[in-house]
């Protein structure tokens, strides 16, 4: 069915130009994404993914058509919020409070009440409430990403784009927010597209995962086989991983 | 603390060296008066020369110059962020323009309006405009882009753009601007009234300085000099510096140093 496909890339082109010439980043890509998919992208560096989800989010022009939920994109709204990688994505000026309620004041909820019951509802799903009066600068990486995470979701977004989140963080750290961001987009069946170069991160996440090669061409697109939660001695896992590992050799 | 202790040690070994010189009788005391003697004259000056207005004159017309220089600045730098046409007009204008001296357009200026409060305020703005401009246009041309992506993406445009983002993420240089322009105003005033005397409606502490000189008062001069450095101190402490610990340093964008 046609409507249930959030997002509809058809034949979308990219290229940069710069003093060394044209460089074509993505060519003639087709993509769509249901409704409460998580798509994990895998990808060696340089493959267009980060370029995918900018096009995606509005950030750079492009050829060929992205529509989400029918409507083509042409620049950057809070139907399509992006979480970077960087730790400094979050406003150093303001509290997490004044973080996660800053972009709901400019669509307009002015009611102190309802922004107060949002950012409550939306620290206690990170699991930071009482951190309400922090400054980013006085926060972990870690939970500097669970901040960029909630103020995007309390925008209630159609897609939210994901560009390696969580590629900073130490092992341990990464390991507890993927645990904890697999729960929240389940519960509040999330439709996210994921950037990563980890394959243990896609497939633990994903329900979907896809390896893209160079110039955006889909090399692998498939359900993911395994039952959620994903650990490593989960059945399948192994061979899984292997097929990843072994297509980003080639 | 350590820092302010070590500032007033500075503070009291270049008077001490600067009494020691006085009192040596090797150099004519015209020319290096007395701490004593700048200190009475301080006095006097406030209490007979009625220095107090001559300040207040001068503060007067700089909180207006200053006003205005400000406002324009965050206008046409906010502009500057709106439409690329008018950054590239208004970056050549503020290049071209923060090189002429108040000082040099004052001749144009009295031509233009008259002898009065006008020319004044116009040199003080010309003194501010520019240079505070080019500190924010650096800093908004330095503002890492991920606050701009994640502004544009939570639907900020134009306006918004600038005063959600830009200005509060480029506030450090936002701050030396204001810095700079209140030196430049300072600075500018002072010549000019130096050079243009009185007003119809009053004189300002350049003024009072250029009499002492006149006069060769250089007690005087040094006293006048003295309570121009008062003011500056009162202004970096009392308002800048409170400013600083409320923002970039609260917000950990600097986080120590002085």
């Amino acid at each position: 069915m046609a409507t249930e496909n959030i997002l509809e890339i058809k034949n979308l082109n990219k290229s940069y130009n710069d003093s060394l010439g044209t460089e074509n980043v993505i060519s003639d890509m087709n993509l769509t994404v249901k409704e409460g998919d998580f798509l994990s992208i895998l990808g060696p560096s340089g493959c267009g993914k980060t370029t995918l989800i900018r096009c995606i989010c509005g950030f750079e022009d492009y050829e060929g058509d992205i529509f989400v939920e029918g409507e083509k994109v042409t620049k950057p709204g809070i139907d399509r919020m992006m979480v970077f990688q960087s730790f400094d994505q979050l406003y150093p000026w303001k509290t997490v409070r004044g973080n996660i309620e800053f972009p709901l004041k400019k669509q307009g909820i002015k009611d102190k009440a309802e922004l107060d019951r949002i950012v409550k509802k939306q620290l206690e799903l990170i699991g930071l409430s009482g951190y309400e009066d922090h400054y980013p600068h006085q926060l972990s990486g870690g939970m500097k990403q669970r901040v960029a995470i909630a103020r995007g979701l309390a925008l209630k977004p159609k897609i939210i784009l994901m560009d390696e989140p969580f590629a900073a963080l130490d092992a341990m750290t990464r390991n507890k927010l993927q645990r904890e961001l697999h729960k929240i987009a389940e519960k509040e069946h999330l439709t996210v597209i994921f950037i990563t170069h980890n394959i243990q991160e896609a497939i633990v996440l994903g329900t979907r995962v896809m390896l893209m090669s160079n110039h955006g061409e889909v090399k692998i697109d498939i359900e993911n086989p395994i039952p959620k939660p994903v650990t490593p001695d989960s059945p399948g896992y192994g061979e899984l991983w292997r097929k990843f590992e072994d297509a980003l050799e080639n | 603390m350590k820092q302010a202790r070590t500032q007033l040690i500075f503070v009291i070994a270049v008077l001490a060296v600067w009494e020691y010189i006085s009192r040596s009788g090797q150099v004519s005391a015209l020319l290096f008066p007395s701490l004593e003697k700048i200190g009475e004259s301080l006095v006097k000056g406030f209490t007979k020369d009625d220095l107090i207005s001559y300040t207040l004159y001068s503060m007067g017309l700089i909180a207006r110059g200053l006003g205005i220089g400000i406002l324009l600045s965050f206008v046409f730098s906010g502009l500057s962020v709106v439409s690329k046409h008018f950054s590239y007009i208004f970056n050549f204008v503020v290049s071209v323009m923060d090189l002429i001296p108040g000082i040099a357009l004052l001749p144009l200026a009295i031509l233009w309006f008259g002898i009065g409060q006008t020319t004044v305020i116009v040199i003080v703005v010309h003194g501010v405009l520019w240079p505070m401009s080019r500190n924010i246009l650096d800093g908004f041309k330095s503002i890492p882009s991920i606050y701009v992506e994640s502004g544009k993406n939570i639907g900020l445009n134009g306006l918004e753009l600038v005063t959600g983002i830009y200005l509060p993420a480029s506030f450090n240089s936002v701050l030396s601007g204001l810095r700079v322009g209140w030196a430049r105003a300072w600075r500018g005033l002072i010549s000019i009234e130096m050079v243009f005397g009185t007003t119809g409606s009053g004189a300002g502490i350049g003024w009072y300085i250029f009499m002492k000189r006149t006069n060769l008062d250089t007690a005087g001069v040094f006293a006048s000099l003295l309570v121009i450095i008062f003011i500056g101190l009162i202004v970096e402490y009392g308002i800048f510096h409170i400013i600083e610990i409320k923002t970039v340093r609260k917000w950990g964008i600097i986080k120590n140093g002085n």
